[in-house]
C-alpha cells in the first residue's frame, strides 16, 4: 500500500523534522482517506445495483470501465503537475491536439498505428514542455501559462484541421475500443491505464526525478537550495503531463473509432482534478496518490453512472461532483492541517 | 346445471378472447427512446411525439430523454445507461455525428436499432436510417428564395449555427452554391456562424448590424435560436429594407413574417421526425420490419440512407394555416412508410 501514495521526501537533510512529521500526518490521513473511498464505493455499488439491476450488467460495467479508463489518465495528467505544485488547465486541449494529430498521422499520411501514436504522444509532450518552459523561465503561475495555452492549442487545432473530424481511420483503432477481455466486462483500455498507474507509482517512489519533482512541490526554496534542479523538475512534469493527456486522446479515438476535434478541452477540466483532490493529492503540491486518484476517477464514474442507471435526473450529476471536490479539499485542508498545528502549538 | 356451466364456459371463454385481442391492440412490448444531442427549444415537439406514438401505435413505453448538455460522452453514456436498464430501439439526433457511430454500432450488436432523426451520422454507419430535413437541399432553395426577395442583386449574410456541426458545413455550401448562381449579382459579404445560441448569437448578430447594416441587402439565418435572435434584432433596429429568410417557428420569427420583417419562414416538422421514427424503430425492435436495401433512399453527402422529413416555407398567407399542413405531412409520411422504406413479415 505505501507504493500507492508517496510523500515528499527528496533530500532528507533538507527536510525538517518539522516536514517529515507532516509528511507522515499526510500519509495517514491519505490511508485513511483511500479506506474512506473504497467504502463508500462499494456503498455506491450496492445502492445502485439495489435500485437498478442493470448498474451490474455485464454491458453496464464494460462501459463502465472504459469510461473509468480515460478519467483515470485524465486524472494522471493533472496529478503530475499538481506533485510539483503547479497545474495544468490545457489538459484538455493538449488531448485533443493529440487525438488529431493521431487520426492525422494514421488517416491521411497512412503511418502504422504504432508510429502514428508514439508521433501523437511526441506532440503531447512538446505541448507540455513548451508549458513548462514558460513556466520555469518566467516564474508566472502555471495557472495563467496553462490558461493561456489551452486556447493557443485549441485554437491552433481548429485552424490546421478546420474543424473537420477524421473518421476513416483504420478499424483496429476502433475494434481495440470496443474489445472486451476474453470476452467479459473488462476493457483493454483499463488494463493499460492500470499499467500507467503502476509506472507512475513506481516513479515516484523509486525514481531521482520523480522524488525530486515532489521535493519541488512541496518546498520550492528548500528544494532549490538543496540543489534540486527545480526548473527542469517543473518541465520534466509538464512533458510527463502532456505525454498523459495525449494518452487520453488517443484512449478516446479508440472509444469512438475517430480523431474528433470536439472532444476534450475544458470537459476534462473538472475530471482532470477530481481523480487526484479526492484521491488525496495536496493542491499545494509535495504530495500525490496514485491509487488514491485512481479511486477518486471510480467514484466519480460509479457516481455518473449509476445516476443514470437510477433515472436520477443528470442535471443532478454536475452538483453532486461539485460538492466530491470541495468535501475532498476541505477534507484535505482541516485533516492535514489543523492536527498538524495543534501538535506544533504543544511543541 | 349443465347450462350454467356451459354459460360460465362462454363468458370464460369471451373474457380471454377479449383479454387476448386487447393484448394484441398494445402491439408492442418495447421500450424506445427519442434523445436529441442536448437541451434544445427545438425538440421540445419531441416530447409530445413520444407520448402520441407510445398511444397511436401501441407501444409499450416511448420516452423522451435529454442530455443535460450538448457534449457527445453524456449521449452515449446515457444511451449506454438505457441500453443497461433495456431500451429496445433508439432515435437519437447525432451529439456528433462521426463520433456517435461507435455507440451505433455496439447497439447493433446487442440487437438495438438506432434511427438519426432530425440529423444524421456520418457514413460508413449502423444507423438503420436517418429521417430529417434536408440540409442542403432546404438552405440552397431558402437561399434562391432569398436571392429573388432582393431582386436578383446585392449583398447577402448567412447566419449559422455551430461550426464543427456537419450541417453547418453543408449549409455554408448551399449559400455558396446559390451565390455563385447570381454570376456576381450577389455576393456572400460574411458567414456568422455560432449564432445558435442566445447570448452568443445576440452579441454577433446586433455587432453584425451596428457594424454593416447599410451594406446588407439580405439575411438567412439557417438555425433555429439564430433566426429568432436574428428577426429581434431586424426588429429592434426597425428595419424592413433588409430581405430577411429565417429557419424556424418561433413567435418571434412568426411575428416577424407577419410584421414584415421576414420575408418567409422555413419550418421544420421535428413533431413527424420523432413521431414516425418511434412507429419505425418499434417495427424494427419487434423483428417483425427490415429496412429495404432497395427502398429510394435518396444520397446525401452525409448518409446514403437518407428520407427527408420535408419542410413547409411559410409566408405572410399562411401563417394561419402551417401547422395544419405541417400535420397532413406527417399523416402523408407516416401512413406511406412502412409500405416504401420496410420489409415486413
Amino acid at each position: 500500500m505505501r507504493a500507492w501514495f508517496v510523500a515528499a521526501s527528496g533530500d532528507l537533510s533538507v527536510m525538517t523534522e518539522q516536514a517529515l512529521q507532516q509528511s507522515s500526518y499526510r500519509s495517514s490521513f491519505v490511508m485513511g482517506q483511500q479506506a474512506a473511498l473504497l467504502v463508500i464505493l462499494i456503498a455506491l455499488g450496492a445502492l445502485f445495483t439495489a435500485k437498478s439491476p442493470g448498474f451490474l450488467s455485464s454491458f453496464n460495467l464494460f462501459t463502465l470501465g472504459r469510461s473509468l479508463a480515460i478519467d483515470i489518465v485524465i486524472g494522471f495528467s493533472q496529478m503530475v503537475v499538481l506533485a510539483t505544485g503547479g497545474m495544468n488547465l490545457s489538459v484538455g486541449s493538449i488531448g485533443v491536439c493529440v487525438a488529431m494529430a493521431g487520426g492525422y498521422f494514421m488517416q491521411v499520411v497512412g503511418l502504422p498505428i504504432p508510429l502514428a501514436c508514439a508521433l501523437a504522444l511526441a506532440l503531447g509532450g512538446a505541448l507540455g514542455w513548451l508549458n513548462g518552459l514558460a513556466i520555469a523561465k518566467s516564474g508566472i503561475n502555471s495557472f495563467v501559462v496553462t490558461l493561456a495555452s489551452a486556447n493557443l492549442f485549441s485554437g491552433a487545432m481548429l485552424i490546421a484541421t478546420k474543424a473537420t473530424p477524421l473518421n476513416a481511420l483504420p478499424r483496429s483503432v476502433g475494434a481495440f475500443g470496443q474489445m472486451r477481455v476474453g470476452g467479459g466486462w473488462v476493457s483493454p483500455m483499463l488494463l493499460v491505464t492500470l499499467l500507467i498507474g503502476a509506472a507512475l507509482a513506481i516513479f515516484y517512489r523509486f525514481s531521482v526525478v520523480g522524488r525530486q519533482s515532489l521535493a519541488t512541490g512541496a518546498n520550492l526554496r528548500a528544494a532549490e537550495m538543496s540543489g534540486v534542479p527545480v526548473g527542469r523538475r517543473i518541465i520534466a512534469a509538464h512533458v510527463l503531463s502532456g505525454v498523459l493527456a495525449g494518452i487520453a486522446g488517443l484512449l478516446t479515438v479508440a472509444r469512438v473509432g475517430a480523431a474528433m476535434p470536439a472532444v476534450g478541452g475544458q470537459d476534462w477540466l473538472l475530471p482532470s482534478f477530481l481523480g487526484p483532490v479526492v484521491g488525496g493529492a495536496s493542491l499545494a503540491g509535495g504530495f500525490i496518490s496514485v491509487g488514491g486518484a485512481i479511486l477518486g476517477a471510480a467514484l466519480v464514474t460509479t457516481i455518473r453512472s449509476g445516476l443514470l442507471v437510477m433515472g436520477i435526473g443528470n442535471f443532478w450529476l454536475d452538483l453532486f461532483l461539485g460538492l466530491f471536490l470541495l468535501a475532498a479539499v476541505l477534507a484535505q485542508h482541516y485533516r492535514g492541517n489543523v492536527p498538524w498545528r495543534r501538535r506544533s502549538r504543544e511543541g | 346445471m349443465h347450462f350454467l356451466n356451459r354459460a360460465v364456459r362462454t363468458t370464460a371463454l369471451a373474457t380471454l378472447s377479449f383479454a387476448m385481442l386487447s393484448g394484441a391492440a398494445l402491439a408492442s412490448d418495447n421500450k424506445i427512446i427519442l434523445m436529441p444531442g442536448g437541451p434544445h427549444p427545438y425538440f421540445a415537439p419531441w416530447e409530445r411525439a413520444a407520448a402520441d406514438a407510445k398511444k397511436d401505435f401501441g407501444i409499450a413505453d416511448v420516452e423522451y430523454k435529454v442530455p443535460t448538455d450538448w457534449k457527445l460522452e453524456l449521449q452515449t453514456e446515457l444511451m449506454e445507461s438505457l441500453a443497461s436498464q433495456g431500451a429496445k430501439g433508439f432515435g437519437i439526433f447525432p451529439g456528433d455525428p462521426v463520433g456517435v457511430n461507435s455507440t451505433i454500432t455496439e447497439m447493433k450488436g446487442a440487437g438495438i436499432p438506432v434511427a438519426a432523426l432530425g440529423g444524421c451520422t456520418v457514413d460508413p454507419t449502423d444507423a438503420v436510417f436517418c429521417f430529417a430535413t434536408d440540409p442542403y437541399k432546404t438552405t440552397y432553395t431558402m437561399t434562391k428564395a432569398l436571392i429573388a426577395a432582393m431582386g436578383g442583386k446585392g449583398n447577402l449574410v448567412h447566419l449559422t449555427g455551430l461550426l464543427i456541426d456537419t450541417n453547418t458545413t453543408l449549409r455554408e455550401q448551399a449559400v455558396q452554391k446559390a451565390v455563385d448562381e447570381t454570376n456576381g449579382a450577389v455576393k456572400l459579404l460574411q458567414t456568422v456562424a455560432d449564432t445558435d445560441a442566445e447570448e452568443a448569437g445576440d452579441q454577433k448578430i446586433n455587432a453584425l448590424l451596428a457594424a454593416q447594416k447599410n451594406q446588407i441587402d439580405g439575411i438567412i439565418g439557417t438555425a433555429h435560436i439564430t433566426s429568432e435572435v436574428a428577426a429581434k434584432a431586424l426588429r429592434a433596429i426597425g428595419d424592413k429594407r433588409i430581405k430577411y429568410i429565417a429557419f424556424d417557428d418561433s413567435p418571434a420569427v412568426l411575428d416577424a413574417v407577419k410584421d414584415g420583417f421576414a420575408v418567409a419562414t422555413f419550418v421544420q416538422n421535428p413533431y413527424g421526425q420523432a413521431y414516425i421514427g418511434a412507429f419505425a424503430l418499434d417495427l424494427l425492435a419487434s423483428g417483425k420490419c427490415t429496412m429495404k436495401a432497395d427502398a429510394p433512399w435518396i444520397k446525401t453527402p452525409q448518409t446514403a440512407h437518407f428520407i427527408d422529413s420535408g419542410v413547409l416555407e411559410v409566408t405572410p398567407d399562411k401563417l394561419g394555416t402551417y401547422k395544419d399542413d405541417l400535420k397532413k405531412l406527417t399523416t402523408d409520411i407516416q401512413s406511406k412508410f412502412k409500405a416504401t422504406y420496410m420489409d415486413c413479415k
